[in-house]
């Protein structure tokens, strides 16, 4: 045993030491996660992806929809419900839910008396900075919007001016006139010094004067939807992860005959059965080493949730397993590292590739939904799935599971016997 | 200490070992002499466990077949490829082989079988920038980490510079002389007239004869040949007694110089098989 734990030991430093496989085992899925992550969330310099809900339609909201949506930086979807809205901003296909309440024109209309208009904005809260530049792109809008009415304040200022003169000549009561000069003269404050009339010049006021306020809100995750893109997308590096491991050490044992180490293995006190152990060994670490490094990489740097710890530990372990068994399958198949590395690269690609190693499982038409069940990377990536952003509980856990302990007790019999054949 | 019965070793119509029988004993460097193809390395591969022979039967000392796990920890083999971890420093390709051997300080282990075979100073070097003759004195190294006492040499010279030749030679006679049975194979007849206490020549899978090597060559080599160059030209005579042809030669005078060409193992390969051994 102990034999064997040197063995897996010495393939592991090997690995560290062979640039290309630590790279393919441990970057590549790392840089798979983060690049579809961000294909997925649309974080790139294409306009923000909202979505945009109306309470009430009126005048003032509908100007403000259309300016939202002619603006170049905003790619709009108005729905006809919140929920729906919310589901956009869970499934990473919009920053934030702009909502636009009933009483928005109210508030517009009070802009100048001490009122204001109000929006709410929903956040996916893993996309916080995303949500701030959001915020700063609609009091933009907003503040068009209003000032759409008033203009700048030096043309707000001559409007006034031909106000003041119309009122001269008209025939209006005094009250009322006076009532007028009034409201204008607050407008006129404003417009060059502020709303709350304090000594400031007149582009400062302007710029802290803000039409709208705009109420932000995080977008509580509901379990069995996930929290962003890349909760799938960290899910999705682990069959990268164990494609990487199982084609590096898949051709371990062709590797040690080329190299003529295994001569010197086989004339060692160790059994056969040892050897093989070792190597299954080495690869069952380096699978649980790369889950684990893209489960954390997720959760800290972009706040994927583990949803059920023991289950997690339980995940990682069995499909760790469960690839020791592939690997040992594709170790007995061929003699040569060559024959290994090409026929694993082409099985194992397209294993990886149905099984949700590209297209996320949950985004899969329904004909590769179901051709993906004869891959064991789907099973795996489920699995994960499950024990994050799906929520899973024991029951529903167990089927993913159940197959990748199978695919390791198979891939483990067999393979180790027909290995034991050929050396 | 090694005792092999009449093995035979055949893949498929391929005979490649022929009903070889000899024994090795302590202290004894015993020379598989051959060309390319003779059933050598399968010979090794057999009496070392790698391959079960079809028939016959081998002994690794009291432990029995070469393929038992008692025995294996006797065995010592030094493949002929070399057979070392490229990525991996030569004190880590021969901590991990103690390590799996369950060598007690398998650092200080290491460490003392680089001085030996004098690659202390790179210990630490990964294995890929050693030359041809360092990797072969390591791969010898990597044979004796766990102190076999049956030692199996599959031609540990091939393609050394002459230093690093002289290094190997130097070890493997070290090794005969603290006890060890050592059974090594080459094509290099000078090496096996150097170093072996007894050879066999084997040819096609099967072993032609064995014997030290004054034997062999007193048995297979014919006479030497005493060459006489006087001014009435050159004389050759085959003879038994070289120095006694001399001494005529010398008596009857005008000789102006006098060669022997003594029969060598070369001879005796050429007299058993009817080919040259380079052949």
């Amino acid at each position: 045993m102990r034999a064997a734990v040197f063995l897996a030991l010495k393939d592991l430093r090997l690995l560290m030491r062979d640039r290309a496989a630590a790279f393919f085992t441990f970057v590549f899925p790392l840089a798979i996660a983060l690049f579809f992550g961000y294909v997925f969330s649309g974080t790139t310099s294409e306009p923000l992806r909202v979505a945009a809900f109306v309470e009430q339609s009126s005048p003032a909201a509908t100007m403000l929809i259309k300016a939202l949506d002619e603006d170049g930086g905003f790619k709009l979807t108005v729905t006809d419900a919140r929920a729906a809205g919310e589901q956009l901003v869970r499934r990473g296909e919009a920053v934030g839910l702009l909502i636009v309440p009933a009483t928005y024109a109210e508030g517009i209309d009070g802009v100048f008396s001490g009122g204001g208009a109000k929006l709410g904005l929903v956040v996916d809260p893993s996309r916080r900075a995303e949500g701030a530049m959001l915020v700063g792109k609609i009091h933009e809008v907003a503040f068009r919007t209003v000032f759409a009415t008033v203009g700048d304040p030096v043309q707000f200022a001559r409007v006034l001016d031909r106000m003041e003169e119309s009122l001269k000549a008209s025939d209006l009561s005094f009250t009322d006139r006076l009532a007028i000069r009034t409201a204008m003269s607050r407008a006129r404050t404003m417009s060059t010094q502020g709303a709350d009339g304090s000594a400031a010049t007149q582009s400062q006021s302007l710029a802290d004067w803000k039409p709208v306020s705009v109420d932000i809100a995080e977008l509580s995750m509901r379990p069995g939807v996930p929290a962003n893109s890349f909760a799938i997308s960290f899910m999705q590096g682990i069959a990268w992860a164990l494609f990487g491991a199982v084609l590096s050490f898949g051709s371990g044992i062709a590797e040690e005959r080329q190299r003529g180490t295994l001569v010197r293995l086989l004339v060692s006190p160790m059994s056969p059965n040892q050897i093989l152990f070792g190597k299954a060994l080495a690869c069952f670490v380096t699978c649980l080493a790369t889950e684990w490094m893209l489960v954390f990489a997720g959760m800290f740097l972009f706040r994927v949730e583990v949803s059920h710890w023991p289950l997690m530990v339980a995940v990682t372990l069995v499909t760790a397993f469960g690839f020791s068994g592939i690997m040992m399958l594709l170790a007995a198949g061929f003699r040569t590292q060559g024959g290994t590395q090409g026929a694993g690269r082409a099985v194992l690609l397209v294993l990886a590739m149905i099984g949700g190693g590209t297209v996320p499982l949950v985004f899969m038409p329904p004909f590769l939904r179901v051709a993906s069940n004869l891959s064991p990377f789907k099973w795996a990536v489920m699995a994960a799935e499950g024990a994050t952003w799906r929520s899973w509980g024991m029951l529903e856990m167990l089927l993913p599971l159940a197959v990748l302990a199978a695919i390791g007790v198979f891939g483990l019999t067999v393979g180790t016997a027909l290995v034991r054949r050929s050396i | 200490m090694i005792r092999v019965r009449d093995i035979r070793k055949s893949f498929g119509s391929i005979i490649a070992v022929d009903g070889v029988t000899f024994d090795v004993h302590r202290g004894e460097i015993f020379g598989l002499l051959g060309p390319n193809g003779a059933g050598k390395s399968t010979a090794i591969a057999t009496c070392t466990g790698q391959l079960a022979p079809d028939s016959g039967s081998i002994e690794i000392g009291e432990a029995g077949s070469p393929r038992a796990a008692r025995a294996r920890a006797l065995i010592g083999l030094a493949p002929q490829q070399i057979a070392l971890y490229e990525e991996l420093s030569a004190r880590e390709n021969l901590v991990f082989l103690a390590r799996v051997h369950g060598m007690p300080e398998p650092v200080r282990r290491a460490d003392e079988l680089l001085d030996m075979v004098g690659l202390l100073p790179r210990a630490r070097d990964r294995v890929a920038t050693f030359s041809g003759g360092m990797q072969r004195r390591l791969n010898l190294a990597a044979a004796l980490v766990h102190n076999p006492t049956a030692i199996f040499l599959d031609e540990p010279t091939a393609g050394v510079d002459p230093q690093s030749r002289t290094a190997i030679l130097d070890v493997v006679q070290r090794l005969a002389t603290e006890g060890r049975a050592v059974i090594y194979t080459t094509h290099y007849m000078e090496e096996a007239q150097r170093i072996c206490s007894r050879v066999a020549i084997m040819d096609r899978g099967r072993v032609l004869a064995i014997g030290t090597v004054a034997e062999l060559i007193a048995e297979h080599g014919g006479d030497s040949v005493v060459t006489v160059d006087s001014l009435a030209g050159e004389h050759r005579v085959r003879t038994r007694e070289p120095l006694r042809e001399i001494e005529r030669a010398l008596a009857e005078g005008g000789a102006t110089a006098v060669r022997i060409e003594q029969p060598d193992l070369e001879m005796v390969f050429l007299a058993l098989t009817g080919r040259r051994l380079r052949d």
